[in-house]
């Protein structure tokens, strides 16, 4: 059982790419800017023409939530879980979990890198755990 | 401009309980009819309705029409996004009289969520869901494919309390409060609108009485948010009727005149807030808070009573701040210091709010807002002539007698 992301063609890219292991943004092939979730045009200079980027999968925790209380029957199993935004290297911020650490631990600047859980054999999801020391 | 041209006439509510034994249409003829009959209106008069959106309003625009014997109604229209409809709905009504499309508005909003879903439920006993089917744990969950929640609902980010605790923590990391602050802040909220919810007997928690120790020991139920820092689901109907003023003062002699209303879209929603552009905190933009008050011709200082919109008590925290009563980053302080009950410079939520009165998308808050400017509020502010009704994300109304 698992929660599956809905994949339109505008947005498949990125799911795809999350499959294989990739985090990517669109980039737009005009200004340069990227941004997260996807969109139909550049919200910067309006352009249609855009691709996609691979971020570094790096980032920080800028707030998250141990959930505690299941709102989905297809979660009662999960909780508590860590709910979080996380604010990429490259300025986009996501919405993921947090795994590799307990609940409690979880800490508002912590510095994570992304890992793919499989949730399906089409589907995996990036999720967030606290980076490694290098 | 809209300042005292039309002006609220009725106002009507059903009971509030967790479970109430009709339908939502059933629950909104009820509210529509004490309205209209607070306002010494007959119904078939009425040529105007204006209200919440699908799939928030159940209940269609011809089953009012022929339950109400609506000869024509000449103006409707529909305001979608949850509370941030509530400023909306009353700026359409206000137009649409000023147009002269309608002279007779009905504004309301009815809630089944025991038998239409409940909005603490993301699954099918959440809305839309028919309050029925309870889904088989082993199947998989397919995202619907709207407002870019297949970028939050996969990992159980699925109802607004746990959007509103994300915000909660990220107000306590930017303003460098411990979980002891943001706990005794947010239960600083909780508790006043308990003790006005105490007072008011149309309120759910009328007789439950609640202190420090009742609120710490309640469930965390999305951290930092406790149980009580949770609004109620609920069953129940309000209404509100709006007119030209020369029509309202015809009717009655404490008409309640709007000042002013905003609506807004700013690009920080899909779904709910999450992916927002500047910092997260961001609950009503300061632009708009600017033109509400310019509109009304009113300063902060002259706003006797508030009636936040709280679907958690994180909102009425950040909606001192957000709406420029408290500088930004001080309401946590000035909730504990100054407080909101009724001796306050600025008391807030007196009905007791989503949190202790009734959940009602925000509308509750517009007829506490009324009862206070007509005087014969359960918890009536002195002399009170100026009223601010704020939901999130720039839809609001100032309201004065």
């Amino acid at each position: 059982m698992a929660i599956i992301p809905a994949t339109t063609d505008l947005t498949r890219p990125y799911w795809e790419n999350a499959r294989d292991g990739r985090l990517v943004t669109q980039r737009c092939n005009d200004c340069r800017q990227i941004w997260h979730p996807p969109l139909p045009a550049c919200p910067h200079c309006h352009s249609t023409d855009i691709g996609w980027h691979q971020v570094s999968g790096t980032g920080t925790v800028y707030t998250y939530t141990v959930v505690r209380h299941a709102t989905h029957a297809a979660l009662a199993d999960h909780i508590p879980y860590v709910i979080a935004i996380v604010e990429l290297t490259e300025g986009p911020r996501i919405v993921a979990g947090i795994t590799g650490c307990e609940p409690a631990d979880v800490r508002a600047g912590m510095e994570v890198q992304v890992r793919f859980e499989s949730v399906t054999d089409e589907v995996a999801l990036p999720y967030f755990e606290p980076a490694q020391a290098s | 401009m809209i300042r005292r041209e039309v002006a609220i006439v009725g106002i009507g509510q059903t009971a509030y309980a967790k479970a109430l034994p009709g339908t939502a249409w059933e629950l909104a003829i009820e509210a529509i009819l004490a309205a209209l009959g607070d306002a010494g209106i007959d119904p078939e008069d009425v040529d105007g309705m204006c209200r919440f959106a699908p799939p928030f309003e159940t209940v269609s625009e011809p089953q009012l029409v022929r339950a109400l014997g609506i000869r024509e109604l000449t103006f409707f229209a529909e305001s979608p996004l949850g509370g941030e409809a509530l400023g909306a709905v009353v700026a359409h009504a206000a137009a649409a009289v000023k147009a002269g499309l309608a002279r007779t508005v009905v504004v309301y909003r009815a809630l089944s969520q025991s038998k239409g879903g409940r909005f603490g439920r993301a699954d099918g006993r959440g809305p839309g869901g028919g309050g029925q089917s309870v889904p088989d744990p082993s199947a998989h969950v397919f995202v619907p494919e709207e407002d870019n929640r297949s970028f939050a609902w996969p990992y159980g980010l699925m109802s607004p309390g746990q959007l509103f605790a994300l915000w909660a923590r990220r107000y306590a990391i930017v303003h460098g409060l411990t979980d002891e602050d943001l706990t005794h802040a947010l239960g600083a909220i909780a508790i006043s609108q308990r003790q006005y919810a105490n007072g008011n007997p149309n309120a759910m928690m009328r007789d439950r009485k609640m202190d420090a120790e009742d609120y710490r020991n309640a469930r965390m139920i999305s951290e930092p948010l406790r149980l009580f820092d949770l609004c109620l689901e609920n069953d129940g109907a309000c209404a509100y009727v709006v007119t030209s003023a020369d029509i309202a003062r015809t009717l009655r002699d404490d008409p309640v005149y709007l000042l002013s209303a905003t609506q807004t879209i700013s690009p920080y929603r899909e779904p709910m807030g999450i992916y927002v552009a500047g910092e997260l905190l961001e609950l009503f933009p300061a632009a708009t808070a600017a033109r509400l008050f310019a509109d009304a011709g009113v300063s902060r200082k002259e706003i006797d009573v508030a009636e936040f919109y709280d679907a958690t008590s994180y909102m009425p925290l950040r909606s001192l701040e957000s709406y420029g009563f408290v500088p930004d980053g001080q309401a946590w302080r000035y909730v504990t210091e100054t407080g909101t009950g009724p001796d306050s410079p600025l008391p807030v939520n007196t009905h007791g709010g989503h949190l202790s009165e009734a959940y009602l998308h925000g509308m509750n808050g517009v007829l506490e807002a009324v009862r206070q400017l007509r005087g014969t509020a359960a918890n009536q502010v002195a002399d009170a002539e100026t009223a601010l009704v704020g939901a999130p994300a720039g839809s609001a109304m100032i309201l004065a007698r």
